[in-house]
C-alpha cells in the first residue's frame, strides 16, 4: 500500500508550488538583492570594518577565553548587593528577570485580549470598532518597548511599574494584533450552525469560535513570555535590576568571568522557557 | 430530552483533557500572582503628586519648540501650520537620514541572516542530516558515519537555539566592545538572533517537505546538492519567504532601538534627545521610528500575501 500518498495534508507545503510562481519568486528575490544593494551602499559598508582592531582582538581573546570559567566569585573590590555571593546575586537577577517578565506579560494579557476581542470581525465585525481597535493595537506595538522606557522614565522617573508597563503597552498589541488573527482564521462552520439554531452573537462566539482558537491563542502567550524575559533582561541597561544590568556593568569593568556567569544564567532561563512552550505547542498542536 | 443531555454530560466529561497544559497554565498564573506579590512595586511610583507635576511638564514639553516659545500662535490651524513646518524642517536635517540609516540595517542584517538561515537549515533537519538523505533501503551507513551526521544535526541545532536565545540588544552591547563603533554590530547582532530563528523555522519546513520529489531524485542518481537546487529550494522557497518577510518586521522594529547603544540611527537620536531633555525632537524621532515600523508591516503582508496567492 502506498501510505507516502496520506503524507500530503501534513506536509504543508501546497504554498505556491505552481510552476507560474517561479516569476513572483524571481521578481521578489530580485527586489530584495536589489533591496541589499541600496542599504549596503547608504551604509557604506566596508568588509574591512569588520576586521576588529588590535584592542579588538584583545579584547575578543579575553572574553572567549572566559567562556569556559565562568567566575564562581566577585571579581572586583565591588561586592553586590551587601553580601552575597556572585551565584546567589545573578540568581536574584534571574528572579528580577522573571517578575518582571510575568507581571508585564500579566498585564499585556488583559490589554490584549480586550483588544484583540473588540479587533476581531467574529465577535462584533462592527467597523467603527474593529478599525479603531486594529489602530491601536498596531500603534501600541509599532513602539519598542525599550522606547516607550524611555519615554515612561522622562514622564514618571525611576521606578519598577515603569518598566513593567513599558513591557506590557506593545505585548498587549502584538497579542491583540494576533489573537485577533487567530479568531478569525476559526472555521465559521460551528459559528455558523450555533447562529442558526438561534444563538447570541456574544454565544456564537463564546462556543462557536473561542473554544477553537484557545489552543493557539494559550501556545502564543507561552512563546510571548519567553520574548518578555528577554525584553525584561534588556530593560536592565536602563537601569533596572534585572541580568542586563548586571552583564552590563561587569562587562564595562572588564570582569569578563562574570559576565559569562549572567549569560548562563540568561540562557539558562531562556532555554528552559523555550522547552517549556515547544513542548506545550506540541501537546496542543495534536 | 434527558437521555440526550446525560448523554451531552457524558461527552463533556469524556472530552480529551491534556494534563501538561493545564498544569503548564497553572504554573505559568502561580508565576505570575508570585511575581506581583513578591516584586518592589509601589503605586506611587506611577500615582505620586511628584510624578503627576512631572508627567503634566513632560506632556507639555512634547509640543513642537515653536509652540512653546512665548509668541506662539493661539488659534488649531495656525499652530498646525507652524507644528508640520516644524515637522518638515526636522525630517529634512535628521529624520530622513536616520529613518533610512535604520531601515538599511535592518535590510541588510535580514538578507544576511536569510542567507546564514537558509544555509544552516540544511544540517539542522531531521530527514536532511543524515548519511544518505531520501534514500529508502540501499546499504546500511556505517555507524560512525550516522553519529558524525548526529553530531552535525546536534551542533547545529544547538547553535540556532544558543544564537536565537539571545537578545538581540545584548549581542549589539558585546560585538560593540569588540568591533568599535561602526554600523556592524547592529548589523550582525540582528543578524545572529535572526539566523537562529529563521534557520530553526526553515529546518521545520524542510522536515515537512513532501518526500516523493527528493526521493526520485535520489533514485535518478542525484547527489546532495542536486537534491537541494532542485527539490528543496523550490518546495521550500515560499514558505521561507513567509518567514523572511515575517523576521523581517521584527528586524525593523529591533533595529528602531540598536541605535541607542550609540550608532546613529533613531535609536540614538531618541536617547540624544532625551539626555539634551527636547522632549520634542524626541517625540518627533518616535514617531519616525513609528511610521517606519508600520510601513515594514505594510510591504512585508503585501508581499507575504502574494507569496500565500502564486
Amino acid at each position: 500500500m502506498n501510505l507516502e500518498r496520506f503524507a500530503g495534508p501534513r506536509a504543508g507545503l501546497p504554498v505556491g508550488s505552481r510552476l507560474g510562481s517561479v516569476g513572483v519568486m524571481g521578481l521578489i528575490l530580485a527586489a530584495l538583492a536589489l533591496a541589499g544593494v541600496w542599504a549596503a551602499w547608504h551604509l557604506r559598508l566596508d568588509p574591512g570594518d569588520l576586521v576588529p582592531g588590535q584592542g579588538g582582538w584583545r579584547l575578543a581573546r579575553d572574553f572567549l577565553g572566559r567562556a569556559l570559567r565562568p567566575a564562581w566569585q566577585f571579581e572586583g573590590p565591588y561586592q553586590g548587593h551587601g553580601t552575597d555571593s556572585l551565584p546567589w546575586q545573578a540568581l536574584r537577577a534571574a528572579v528580577a528577570t522573571v517578575v518582571f517578565a510575568a507581571t508585564s506579560l500579566s498585564l499585556a494579557l488583559v490589554g490584549g485580549v480586550v483588544l484583540g476581542f473588540l479587533g476581531s470581525t467574529s465577535l462584533m465585525g462592527r467597523p467603527a470598532v474593529v478599525v479603531p481597535a486594529r489602530l491601536l493595537a498596531n500603534l501600541l506595538r509599532a513602539v519598542h518597548e525599550l522606547i516607550w522606557a524611555v519615554l515612561l522614565l522622562a514622564a514618571l522617573g525611576r521606578g519598577h511599574l515603569v518598566a513593567v508597563i513599558a513591557i506590557a503597552l506593545p505585548y498587549a498589541g502584538t497579542l491583540a494584533k494576533i489573537f485577533a488573527e487567530m479568531m478569525d482564521e476559526t472555521p465559521a462552520d460551528a459559528a455558523c450552525a450555533l447562529e442558526l439554531a438561534g444563538a447570541t452573537p456574544v454565544q456564537r462566539f463564546l462556543y462557536g469560535i473561542l473554544p477553537r482558537a484557545l489552543p493557539d491563542m494559550t501556545a502564543y502567550v507561552f512563546y510571548r513570555f519567553e520574548c518578555a524575559l528577554r525584553s525584561a533582561a534588556v530593560l536592565g541597561f536602563f537601569g533596572f535590576p534585572t541580568l542586563g544590568y548586571y552583564l552590563a556593568a561587569s562587562f564595562e569593568n572588564l570582569y569578563y568571568g562574570e559576565v559569562w556567569t549572567y549569560l548562563y544564567v540568561l540562557l539558562g532561563v531562556i532555554l528552559a522557557v523555550d522547552w517549556w512552550s515547544g513542548r506545550l505547542r506540541r501537546e496542543l498542536a495534536t | 430530552m434527558s437521555g440526550r443531555l446525560a448523554e451531552v454530560r457524558r461527552l463533556h466529561r469524556a472530552r480529551p483533557r491534556r494534563r501538561f497544559v493545564t498544569r503548564s497554565v497553572a504554573v505559568l498564573a502561580l508565576i505570575i500572582g508570585l511575581s506581583w506579590l513578591g516584586g518592589d512595586f509601589q503605586a506611587t511610583e506611577l500615582l505620586g503628586s511628584r510624578q503627576q507635576v512631572n508627567a503634566a511638564r513632560f506632556l507639555s514639553e512634547l509640543r513642537p519648540w515653536p509652540l512653546q516659545q512665548p509668541g506662539a500662535p493661539d488659534t488649531l490651524p495656525a499652530q498646525l501650520t507652524v507644528a508640520v513646518r516644524w515637522f518638515g524642517r526636522m525630517w529634512q536635517q535628521k529624520g530622513a537620514a536616520a529613518v533610512a540609516t535604520t531601515l538599511a540595517i535592518s535590510l541588510v542584517a535580514i538578507l544576511l541572516s536569510g542567507v546564514a538561515g537558509g544555509l544552516l537549515s540544511l544540517p539542522a533537519a531531521r530527514n536532511f542530516a543524515v548519511p544518505q538523505p531520501f534514500l529508502p533501503g540501499g546499504r546500511r551507513p556505517s555507524r560512525v558515519r550516522i553519529w558524525l551526521w548526529r553530531a552535525v544535526f546536534g551542533l547545529t541545532r544547538g547553535l540556532l537555539t544558543v544564537v536565537r536565545a539571545v537578545p538581540e540588544y545584548i549581542w549589539a552591547f558585546l560585538l560593540l566592545a569588540v568591533l568599535g563603533p561602526t554600523v556592524w554590530p547592529l548589523i550582525l547582532a540582528l543578524a545572529l538572533h535572526n539566523t537562529g530563528s529563521l534557520g530553526k523555522l526553515t529546518a521545520d519546513v524542510i522536515e515537512n517537505v513532501d518526500p516523493r520529489v527528493p526521493r526520485a531524485l535520489r533514485g535518478a542518481g542525484a547527489g546532495r546538492l542536486a537534491i537541494v537546487g532542485a527539490a528543496l529550494v523550490p518546495l521550500c522557497l515560499p514558505r521561507f519567504l513567509l518567514y523572511f518577510f515575517y523576521r523581517w518586521e521584527i528586524c525593523v522594529r529591533e533595529s528602531t532601538v540598536l541605535g541607542m547603544l550609540g550608532i546613529a540611527s533613531l535609536g540614538f537620536w531618541i536617547v540624544d534627545a532625551r539626555a539634551r531633555t527636547h522632549y520634542d525632537e524626541m517625540l518627533f524621532f518616535v514617531i519616525c521610528g513609528m511610521a517606519l515600523v508600520l510601513l515594514g508591516d505594510l510591504v512585508s503582508a503585501a508581499v507575504r500575501h502574494v507569496v500565500r496567492r502564486a
